[in-house]
């Protein structure tokens, strides 16, 4: 146990950490017994290079360090000359500058890079020339003076091309395996720290602390009794326990799905024309309870892609493939069948670039990539995958469009279904290894073994049947019972289903369906991102073992940069979206690469993955800016995570400080209050989501999650806080800061509604104004206020008693809002007046922020 | 030096959405206000006006009359005589030409029988060779010397949803930044009391297609550039009043209060977008007087409502909306996009353009005289047009009274006014059925839509919304976001700037 965690761990609040010894620890990270006395000479002597490193400024270190083709070439070249000189250049005659053997090809005597004679290289030449430059003087992008440096010294050190990194799978390299995880993931951001001459920050205080792990993980923050039972914890694992506590709860799984349904662009309604209702929540409800149960992730990618293809598959894995009928869809009338057999797919094979490999694969849909080395025809090898699903191109604008299986209405269905399989799957077993004691006829036998789970049921729980001197056809009846009940309740989910035979599968020539080219295609993945797996079937199951398999070098590192951005705000690579030679480099590449063989080798664990970092120290640093430390976008890590929550976490945070947050999971999406009219403004008449018609009762406080996603129109209250409107995969929303958010944060009915029961919650649990105030604060902020805090809250809160004192009239419009029962025994003024606060407070900094 | 903190965090935003585009320059106007053009000056190496622009800007503001489910050309703009005697015929297969068709007509029992407008066109005098306007637009025709009226507009896409997603878009498929984000992210706002881009929607009595948000949505661009949705029910602005029982001077105490707990936050945590949070509060303090001023038509003279007509009395008809552009226009707004629906007439055509057209005819009229006669007119670029046209052939059942029409996307009709186009002229023209774009002696063109080459007289989508953004001052192939490692563009790997349409 390192010894800043034990900080955490006491009530002392320690404001500063300093660590002398790590600062050592990154020059000498290879050694691993750093007591020797030579280690101890080396460890002076690798501080004085870091002093004089510090002391020469950057110039020097960066003219000793080789430079990184990977890294720092292959960017500029794929930004500024490969639309000329790249994978998809169109004019045969140019040089190609895609790769080493083009670059040093023969011109006529001259080459663009020649390795015998660097000064000649062409490329040298002309990116220094004034009369004939490249790039030349009418393209929109020119090089840079740095970037001119950076070509010369690459060339003069022999123009060596070598593969773009995320194409070569992850390795772990020169770390100890049996060091504690937590520290090695420390170790490798301290290592950057210590070059810019500084330490981690100091740790957050624990009641920030508990909020900001508790909202990262959960979406709410700690639940009192977990924060007091957290603050009052002396033991050195306190904050472990913590974690542990919320990892387990449910709430875990819901705030995880959110993102994931971003990704892959989960909505309530068909999204195009009529944008009619879509039954697939089930898979959303899923998707929760994967997360909930830490389905590892291997099984959680390959589910989703081909549960339906695994042998006997269950109904969550049927219910998984929902994830392949996300796409979008119409039934436009006058729309061509091929061309939306077409767009769907297009859709499809993009989407899944985008959430597993990290790319777009768009480019390649009318011709070669121009940046990265993907092939069209490796395009619609992929598409191929995706092409012989068995729904028909047009959803019909029906609710059960194409391939469907009935499955649980919501999470408890889930838990109960779950049990009652359990119960089936142990009977059937019982009864298959005693069928030796069973009367079975031929007949019987062969209804047995290929019956379905409801046929075996049937017969054993028929007492006259071949079971009939078992002595559990009662218990078997139970079940037989239990299962029919269940299944009477189901509701439909989109799921996918191949055709018996695949529709065969064209390059389409500039994308266009009607521009079939060349003999059909085999489905096949994308060559530069490694083989497929020699025994594994040419379908989408095979598809996911290739994505899963050790050697995959994108999958799993953009898995790892996903739950990093989800814990810090931020990827490692800053462009989650675009791991592709265009994308924005790893911040922490030797991090990026040791989480991602750490989430393959400890079996996909979601979990452990998410402990190991919200435990690091990098995670629990305070996240206020530093002084001198420049540094804005906090690519150093050398700071704590701060953000705006997201509109889901804001409008959660707020029901469940005014305790009106249902903890229903799961079932058909909800409908809290909208403004009238803002669906059918747009909708087209003939559709069935053309009117809002708002839930009442419980349905209203659903956790935001399960908000109804009209793709079309989503919810105001969303789309103003920059959710995506999940027509299209979103990987990273933009935060945005904008006047419109504040009119929602201080006017919208149900955050009228919330601060309206919080003000009456703080009344009722607490006996004076200052007793109610450090409540608000402890619930919202996990501390009491500050002096300057507690002084502004009164001020408002006595001009606001003043005022409705005045005029209570106005103080009972303001408690009419939302149809949470009011406590009318309160006296309206007073009620009125903490409304005010808890509304100001609700929507100041202190409540949405991550910090 | 000290440092402000609010402005190195915007100057850090602006970093951040320079860097994210490779072809710089654009996009400051709106900064440039709130860090000085000096701060910018080494953001930007390459050559542009003071103003940020790629070139001087002719327009500085957009108002764009969206006809959607497609108006029809044959009988509102693109005069046909020679078809008045060819009623029912079926249309020569060399004139469609293989062209696909939409499956509502493909198939059809009657064939593709030719339908020639039942109305009367009148030709008017313009600064070229004038131009023939039906008798449903007799307010238009009025002004047909300021407008720059195009018959050869045309796009790919057949059906409404990918159609009206591609006009706005630049793409068939959801996801891209419409036309309007990209102003807004391009040339910031003038105002920073209102958003930069404002949507309305007027009444109809054919409300048959949909809109999505994408139309004025941001894609996957910050959602800040999101047009607002301006409404004439309830709040014109979402959420902007203040709940019932909460005056303005309750609310300015919980701003005082609010600014002094996000102020103590900051002192904590120094971050630099809690003060810039505390400006956004205030500004939308200032939205709460600024929109009931700008909805307010007391301050309207009698003058502007004989103009507009009384339907301007009513909110949300096609003529209050108009009324309300050109205040919008007025206090700064650069960006208003009135979408106006049911244009779509699959049946029954006379009946719903009869009434279509008495929606729209005299506000768009009022429109371009009252931003003329307050010299607003030539900086203010006016756009009218759907996303695709209708067929000369009849859908369903055709009489002499009564016809339908497909959709129709190899030719239709858009004006433009003010701005800086021509006024007064009357650009491209289709063949004598006007099935297709044709050169000035009536032989059909098939201009390649995608290709690098233009084919003059004509313009695809593209090239209008290139059109569009050149006027603005912006260059449509430097006005780049990058995203996937790709700097995309409105008008993709298209567009041509049409400069004849160019004064």
């Amino acid at each position: 146990m390192a010894a800043w965690r034990h900080v955490l761990s006491t009530k002392k609040v320690i404001l500063k950490f300093v660590d002398i010894g790590n600062l050592y620890l990154s020059c000498l990270f290879f050694l691993s017994t750093p007591k020797s006395a030579i280690n101890k000479i080396m460890r002076i002597l690798c501080g004085l290079v870091l002093v004089l490193l510090g002391l020469s400024g950057t110039g020097l270190a960066q003219e000793a360090e080789p430079v990184s083709f990977s890294r720092q070439i292959l960017p500029i070249l794929s930004n500024k000359c490969f639309v000329c000189h790249g994978p998809d250049a169109h004019d045969d005659s140019l040089v190609r500058l895609d790769s080493f053997a083009g670059a040093t090809s023969d011109l006529g005597g001259y080459r663009a890079i020649d390795t015998a004679n660097p000064e000649t290289s062409q490329i040298l030449l002309r990116i220094h020339s004034d009369d004939d430059p490249m790039p030349p003087e009418e393209a929109t992008k020119k090089l840079t003076n740095a970037e001119r440096q950076l070509l010369t010294r690459w060339i003069r050190a022999g123009g060596n091309y070598t593969v773009h990194w995320a194409f070569v799978a992850p390795e772990r390299k020169s770390l100890e395996t049996n060091a504690d995880k937590t520290e090695v993931l420390d170790s490798l951001i301290e290592r950057q720290l210590k070059q810019k001459g500084i330490d981690f920050a100091p740790l957050a205080d624990r009641e920030t602390l508990a909020r900001r792990v508790a909202l990262v993980l959960t979406g709410l923050p700690p639940e009192p009794e977990l924060l007091s039972s957290f603050l009052n914890d002396e033991r050195p694992d306190a904050y472990s326990r913590l974690v542990d506590q919320l990892l387990e709860s449910p709430r875990f799984g819901e705030h995880q799905a959110r993102y994931w349904l971003d990704a892959v662009r989960y909505g309530d309604t068909h999204g195009l024309h009529l944008d009619n209702r879509r039954g697939i929540y089930p898979y959303r409800d899923w998707v929760v309870k994967a997360y909930n149960d830490n389905l590892p992730l291997d099984d959680f990618i390959t589910w989703q892609l081909a549960g339906d293809l695994l042998p006997n598959p269950t109904l969550q894995q049927q219910v998984a493939t929902g994830f392949v009928r996300l796409n979008p869809s119409t039934a436009e009338g006058g729309a061509i069948p091929a061309e939306f057999q077409a767009k769907n797919n297009f859709d499809r094979v993009e989407t899944f670039g985008t959430v597993f490999l990290g790319m777009s694969l768009t480019c390649a849909r009318c011709h070669t990539h121009k940046y990265d080395p993907i092939q069209q025809t490796e395009y619609y090898r992929l598409l191929a995958f995706f092409n012989s699903t068995a729904e028909p191109a047009m959803d019909g604008n029906s609710y059960t469009y194409g391939t469907v299986v009935k499955a649980p209405e919501d999470q408890a269905a889930w838990s109960e279904w779950d049990s009652i399989e359990l119960a089936q799957e142990k009977l059937i077993a019982d009864a298959s290894a005693r069928l030796d004691e069973a009367d079975l006829s031929e007949e019987q036998l062969k209804q047995w073994t290929n019956g379905s789970i409801n046929d075996r049921l049937a017969m054993l729980a028929d007492s006259k049947g071949p079971f009939g001197k078992f002595d559990d056809q009662v218990y078997a009846k139970v079940i037989q019972n239990s299962t029919v009940k269940a299944e009477q309740e189901f509701t439909t989910t989109l799921v996918a289903r191949d055709l018996p035979e695949p529709r065969p599968t064209h390059l389409l020539k500039r994308g266009e369906y009607d521009l079939p080219a060349g003999d059909p295609l085999e489905p096949g993945i994308i060559e530069v991102m490694g083989s497929f797996p020699d025994d594994a079937p040419k379908n989408r199951l095979g598809l996911a073992r290739w994505l899963t398999s050790r050697k995959h070098p994108l999958t799993s590192r953009v898995m790892v940069n996903q739950i990093w951005q989800r814990v810090f705000g931020h990827g490692l690579v800053r462009t989650p979206e675009d791991f592709g030679v265009q994308g924005q480099q790893p911040t922490h590449p030797e991090l990026l690469d040791w989480l991602a063989v750490e989430l393959q080798e400890g079996g996909w664990n979601l979990k452990q993955m998410m402990r190991m970092m919200v435990t690091s120290r990098t995670f629990c640093q305070s996240s206020a800016w530093r002084d001198g430390v420049d540094d804005p976008e906090n690519k150093l890590f050398a700071r704590g995570p701060s953000y705006r929550l997201d509109a889901e976490v804001l409008r959660d945070l707020g029901l469940w400080a005014s305790q009106l947050l249902d903890p229903t999971m799961g079932g058909e999406g909800v409908k809290p209050y909208q403004p009238p009219g803002m669906w059918l403004a747009m909708a087209h008449p003939g559709s069935n989501t053309k009117n809002y018609v708002r839930d009442e009762g419980q349905r209203l406080y659903r956790r935001s999650l399960y908000v109804y996603w009209k793709r079309t129109s989503p919810h105001p209250m969303m789309t103003l806080f920059d959710a995506p409107s999940r027509e299209a995969s979103c990987v990273r929303r933009s935060p945005t800061n904008t006047s419109l958010q504040s009119l929602a944060l201080m006017n919208e009915t149900q955050r009228i509604e919330m601060a309206r029961m919080f003000a009456e919650r703080l009344i009722r649990d607490a006996n004076d104004d200052s007793a109610r105030l450090d409540l608000m604060f402890r619930l919202l902020a996990c501390r009491n206020p500050s002096k300057p805090e507690r002084d502004t809250c009164n001020h408002l809160l006595n001009a606001m008693r003043q005022r409705f004192d005045g005029d209570i009239p106005a103080a009972e419009k303001l408690l009419g809002y939302g149809d949470a029962p009011r406590n009318k025994k309160l006296n309206a003024a007073e009620h009125a007046a903490w409304t005010q606060v808890a509304a100001t407070v609700l929507a100041s900094d202190v409540a949405i922020l991550i910090y | 030096m000290n440092k402000d903190p609010i402005r190195e965090y915007e100057l850090l935003s602006t970093r951040r959405q320079l860097f994210g585009r490779a072809a710089l320059g654009v996009g400051t106007a709106a900064l440039a206000t709130v860090l000085g053009s000096q701060l910018l000056a080494d953001q930007l190496p390459q050559e542009k006006t003071a103003d940020g622009l790629h070139h001087p800007a002719t327009a500085k503001r957009v108002i764009y009359l969206f006809m959607s489910g497609g108006p029809s050309q044959h009988d509102l703009w693109d005069y046909k005589p020679k078809l008045r005697g060819m009623s029912g015929q079926q249309l020569p297969p060399h004139v469609r030409d293989g062209q696909r068709i939409t499956g509502m007509t493909s198939n059809q029992k009657n064939g593709l029988p030719v339908c020639p407008s039942k109305y009367k066109f009148t030709q008017y005098d313009n600064h070229d060779r004038g131009v023939y306007v039906s008798e449903l637009l007799p307010h238009t025709a009025t002004v047909v010397k300021d407008l720059c009226v195009v018959h050869s507009t045309f796009t790919e896409a057949i059906n409404h949803d990918p159609a009206i997603t591609y006009i706005q878009t630049g793409s068939q498929i959801p996801g891209r930044p419409s036309l309007g984000a990209w102003l807004s992210y391009g040339l910031g706002s003038m105002n920073e009391n209102l958003p930069s881009y404002v949507v309305m929607h007027a009444k109809t009595d054919f409300a048959e297609q949909s809109l999505f948000n994408r139309l004025w949505g941001t894609g996957f661009m910050p959602s800040q550039h999101q047009g607002m949705l301006m409404q004439s029910q309830g709040d014109p602005v979402l959420y902007l009043s203040n709940p019932q029982g909460v005056s303005r001077v309750d609310r300015r105490e919980q701003l005082d209060t609010l600014a002094a707990l996000n102020q103590e936050q900051h002192r904590r945590f120094a971050d630099p977008e809690i003060l810039a949070r505390i400006k956004q509060h205030e500004m939308a303090y200032r939205m709460q007087a600024s929109v009931p001023e700008l909805m307010d038509l007391s301050t309207e003279d009698e003058q502007t409502f004989e103009l507009y007509g009384e339907e301007a009395r009513q909110p949300g008809t096609f003529a209050a909306c108009c009324l309300n552009a050109r205040r919008l226009a007025e206090r700064g707004v650069r960006n208003i996009q009135i979408f106006h629906r049911g244009w779509d007439a699959h049946g029954n055509l006379p009946k719903e353009h009869e009434s279509q057209c008495k929606d729209v005819d005299q506000g768009c009229a009022a429109l371009i005289k009252d931003l003329k006669r307050r010299g607003m007119l030539e900086d203010t670029l006016v756009v009218w047009g759907g996303e695709f046209g209708r067929t000369v052939y009849c859908q369903g059942n055709l009489t002499d009274t009564n016809y339908g029409r497909d959709h129709h996307p190899r030719c239709f009709t858009v004006w433009m006014a003010g701005g800086g186009v021509k006024p007064g002229i009357t650009y491209g023209q289709t063949d004598d059925f006007g099935y297709n774009i044709a050169d000035v002696n009536g032989n059909p063109l098939t201009p390649q839509p995608g290709k690098e080459i233009w084919t003059p007289g004509t313009m695809h989508i593209h090239d209008l919304n290139a059109t569009i953004l050149h006027l603005l001052g912006i260059d449509h192939t430097r006005l780049t976001f990058r995203y996937q490692g790709r700097d995309f563009r409105l008008t993709d790997v298209h567009g041509h700037v049409i400069h004849d349409l160019i004064a």
